[in-house]
């Protein structure tokens, strides 16, 4: 399975912060977020940062193994 | 001693920041520190509170690395950066950073470009609370 995780307003969007996404063989970072943003469309639209394991995944064809954390993430506006 | 670089939800004091600063080098001639405040009025509306959510885990090793960035880049002493998450009341602390130096130039520097990256590159995100509702802030670019 990908932990697939939402934070502030993406999570909010959504109406959920978390989620597990059962994983395929050469599953990419694309192709979960196309089906993430099927089901969550609103949510999807604010989405401008992806992290892999803890990492920005700037390549959307970043393969995905089963046991990844995902995370979706609006701009950031701490500080 | 507290480590240099933290995400909390209580609040922090400037003055235990800074000593724990002075107390690395006595090398350090001037140090510039940055508080971000929680203001009480946003786009022409009432703020009662702002909540801060982070991607605590990632929030953190990018931090220390804006922190370890920093030092090599400006050839700072040391530097610390705090962040609260969580519900924070209108004219409260939210941040600090302070950057040391031998010389004030690069002090000034390393913490305005410790501020301005964070923004950038650190997943936390600002809620405003107000009594017409609650809204995420969308950066300005």
């Amino acid at each position: 399975m990908i932990s697939v995780l939402l934070f502030g307003p993406v999570a909010d969007r959504a109406g959920i912060a978390t989620l597990q996404f059962e994983c395929r063989p050469s599953l990419t970072l694309q192709q979960l977020r196309d089906e993430l943003a099927a089901s969550y469309p609103q949510a999807f639209e604010i989405v401008c940062f992806t992290a892999v394991n803890g990492e920005q995944a700037r390549d959307p064809q970043t393969s995905l193994r089963d046991g990844d954390e995902v995370a979706f993430m609006a701009k950031f506006s701490g500080g | 001693m507290k480590d240099a670089v933290r995400i909390q939800q209580e609040d922090f004091s400037q003055d235990e920041e800074i000593r724990a600063l002075r107390a690395s080098s006595k090398r350090i001639g001037g140090i510039a520190t940055f508080l971000g405040c929680a203001r009480d009025f946003s786009e022409e509306r009432e703020v009662t509170q702002l909540s801060f959510e982070a991607y605590g885990s990632m929030a953190l090793v990018e931090m220390s690395r804006l922190r370890d960035e920093a030092i090599a880049r400006f050839g700072l002493l040391d530097a610390r950066i705090v962040h609260r998450i969580g519900t924070i009341e209108a004219g409260g602390q939210i941040v600090f950073i302070a950057a040391a130096a031998e010389h004030r130039g690069p002090a000034f520097d390393g913490c305005r470009w410790l501020i301005d990256e964070l923004k950038q590159r650190v997943p936390i995100w600002k809620k405003e609370v107000s009594p017409q509702g609650d809204s995420w802030v969308t950066p300005h670019p």
